[in-house]
């Protein structure tokens, strides 16, 4: 559970309101031992626990419960008091629970399924079916009166009923309020580009035609049969992606809700509105596939920039030592020479002698500088070695300080103990520092940074924070959301030496740890 | 590169420093800095004529790029150590890595591994541990090579600190034939006693 701000509280009181309102608009779509065949408050819900993380459910799950006893779903005196309020309280810790389970399984993985459009695909369905599936359970926990779900009528109706109601409403609702939140919420989200008229005449074309065949195979007695609609959403999802796939959807809804709301009987709306829920689940995953797909194309297009980038830089590597080879065989002669110079003409007329000691002082600073170039530059493995810690981030600042004079910030790196050491590859552990300052100046330019080192217990924690400037706190982002390919090389580096990187923000401030196992014992 | 042939004669006497660059100007500014600094040093620019002129002329100590044409510096060395085991090698190299600074000292038996620019102290001071050790091997070569078998024998023993008798048993020999060998030993090394005998050994002039 996270701390309340004094900011969440019109955004609960908003959501309270907003959750009665759409309560109260679900009731034609009720039938014996489920509430409504129609559910929008569970978008509602989902919408915003997926924006701000699954650790704000238990608040709205308070909210929920002063929406129904204001508005009097829940009567203070009725008997079953315990079961309504318990059974009011599920559906919000339950949605909780799948959202924080399949981000938890997405994290660390790296395939299409653990892209965010995918992600939050998959959430929209466990949520309902994990609300659904833990009814039971929760009742039978409960003291054995007359609760709700446990009448005479079958209980795989009614939880299908639930599961279904649910899913229509996250599927409708969740997907625009997200997006407008988005939209509202930073700078960073660019409006999406209007589709061509082609695709959506090509998407038209295919939903009406789809709609007209489910007509005509009502009309011809089949009654309301998913297929056309499952081929249409399926077909419009995979092609175009979440958007067209959320406009289908609706198409779909607006065309079968005003229907169902009217006077059908309890089983033959529930068969009609599991046939919408398929072709609506359909229709988001296969929508949400086309967009993780979109998603991972985009990376492997910008990893493959970096690798082009990378065989660049090698080529430079190689053709540097070249050069540094090609100059120091020369310099050899002239420095050998210029130093014999020096020597012989010291006795002779002071304009001569001034002249020879200054070419062997040049000879000799340009061998010192061809040495110093080849230590860096013409290494080829970068074996582990013990590094004083403090000269790792020195050179890391002095790498990024031309980044931070264009920004105007500053780096403030003080106070860091002469005998920190770590076993590690100089040049690699150096970039992850740099990407890590790098991201910092990025994210706050024009502020100071602060880098500190110590010792914590066997380990090295090197921390790296900055002022959190415009964005609000992230947490809540989709994962993935923000982190840009230097923060994956960093943690990939700092992981193969044994350590850890983890972001640990402030309130106000963005804080990364880089911890790395400690090397005791007197540096070379 | 230095012709061989067109150079003078080298003294037999003076321990020489060959230099092998396949750059002739770093060759020979390479001598001449040995020269000023009184080691007497030839240039040579090519590895097979640096072997070629070997059976006339005893370097003391050999000066070798690593990376040249044909021959690289280490083919170069084991090459030279064939034919004479007792040459100094000092390895310079403009591409140092650390496998070959560690093959060039512990598999090639290079006194250093010097990076271009060369530092001429360190330089210096290389040659002239190189010369020193070429001078005690050639000794040592020189004095062992006049002994028979059993009086290399005898004489190994000794400089251990081995008494008459000691030999004798380990030898299977009378104790008699060992004080004949010992005295074939200070005859054909024209050394005054047993101490003087150890400092041969290692060496050492006496």
């Amino acid at each position: 559970m996270i701390d309340l701000r004094a900011s969440d509280l019109p955004l609960l009181v908003l959501y309270a309101l907003a959750f009665a309102l759409l309560h109260w608009t679900a009731s034609p779509w009720s039938g014996a031992g489920f509430f409504s065949l129609w559910y929008p408050p569970a978008g509602l819900r989902f919408a915003v626990l997926w924006s701000r993380g699954a650790r704000f459910a238990p608040w709205l799950v308070l909210a929920e419960l002063a929406a129904d006893f204001s508005a009097g779903v829940i009567d203070i005196g009725a008997p079953g008091l315990l079961q309504a309020v318990i059974g009011a309280m599920r559906p919000g810790l339950t949605y909780g629970l799948a959202l924080a389970g399949t981000r938890g399984i997405a994290r660390g993985k790296d395939d299409t399924f653990s892209l965010p459009p995918m992600m939050m695909g998959l959430a929209a369905v466990a949520a309902p079916a994990l609300n659904a599936l833990l009814v039971a359970p929760i009742d039978a926990l409960l003291p054995a009166d007359a609760g709700r779900y446990r009448i005479g009528v079958d209980i795989a109706i009614s939880l299908t009923g639930l599961a279904v109601g649910d899913l229509l409403g996250i599927l409708v609702l969740a997907p625009p309020l997200l997006w407008i939140a988005a939209l509202t919420g930073g700078p960073r989200q660019a409006l999406p580009r209007p589709p061509s008229r082609r695709a959506v005449l090509e998407d038209a074309l295919v939903l009406s035609g789809c709609l007209l065949l489910t007509i005509a195979l009502w009309r011809a007695g089949l009654g309301a049969q998913p297929a056309p609609g499952l081929l249409a959403g399926a077909w419009i999802g995979l092609r175009h992606g979440r958007i067209a796939a959320w406009l289908a959807i609706v198409a779909q809804v607006l065309a079968f809700l005003p229907y169902s709301s009217g006077r059908l009987d309890d089983a033959t709306r529930l068969e009609l509105h599991l046939g919408i829920a398929a072709v609506v689940l359909v229709t988001w995953l296969a929508g949400s596939f086309s967009d993780a797909q979109k998603t991972a194309r985009i990376m492997l297009e910008r990893r493959n920039r970096l690798l082009f980038q990378a065989e660049r830089l090698k080529t430079l590597r190689a053709m540097s030592v070249a050069v540094i080879h090609e100059i120091s065989q020369p310099l050899s002669t002239l420095a050998i020479e210029a130093g014999h110079l020096a020597r012989a003409t010291e006795h002779l007329d002071a304009d001569i002698a001034e002249s020879a000691a200054l070419v062997d002082r040049k000879a000799r600073d340009l061998s010192d500088l061809v040495r110093r170039l080849r230590r860096f530059g013409g290494r080829d493995v970068d074996e582990p070695s013990l590094l004083p810690v403090s000269m790792l981030l020195q050179t890391a600042c002095q790498i990024v300080a031309a980044e931070l004079r264009a920004s105007g910030g500053r780096i403030d790196c003080l106070g860091i103990a002469p005998d920190l050491a770590v076993q590690a590859q100089e040049i690699e552990l150096t970039q992850a520092l740099v990407n890590l300052l790098r991201n910092a100046v990025a994210a706050s330019p024009g502020e100071t940074i602060a880098l500190r080192a110590g010792a914590v217990a066997d380990e090295v924690r090197i921390e790296v924070t900055n002022p959190l400037v415009t964005a609000r706190k992230t947490d809540a982002q989709p994962l993935g959301a923000g982190m840009g390919i230097g923060l994956v090389i960093a943690r990939t580096i700092v992981e193969a030496h044994g350590g850890t990187l983890v972001r640990q923000d402030d309130v106000d401030t963005a804080r990364f740890v880089l911890s790395l196992p400690l090397v005791a014992g007197p540096l070379p | 590169m230095t012709d061989p042939a067109a150079s003078p004669a080298a003294s037999p006497v003076a321990p020489l420093v060959a230099v092998l660059d396949d750059d002739a100007d770093l060759g020979a500014s390479v001598a001449r800095l040995l020269a000023r600094n009184r080691m007497d040093a030839r240039a040579f620019t090519d590895p097979r004529a640096l072997l070629a002129i070997l059976p006339d002329c005893a370097f003391g100590c050999v000066i070798s790029d690593i990376q040249m044409g044909e021959m690289d510096g280490f083919a170069f060395a084991d090459a030279l150590r064939a034919r004479d085991p007792a040459v100094s090698l000092v390895f310079m190299t403009a591409w140092p890595t650390t496998a070959h600074a560690v093959d060039a000292v512990r598999r090639h038996g290079g006194i250093d591994y010097l990076e271009k620019p060369i530092d001429e102290p360190r330089l210096i001071a290389a040659v002239a541990e190189g010369l020193g050790w070429s001078a005690r091997e050639r000794r040592i070569a020189a004095m062992t090579a006049a002994f028979t078998r059993r009086e290399r024998d005898v004489f190994d023993l000794l400089v251990r600190g081995h008494s008459n008798k000691e030999i004798a048993e380990r030898l299977a020999i009378s104790a008699r034939t060992v004080e004949d060998h010992r005295a074939a030993i200070v005859t054909k090394t024209r050394t005054n006693g047993l101490a003087q005998l150890i400092a041969l050994s290692r060496g050492e002039a006496v």
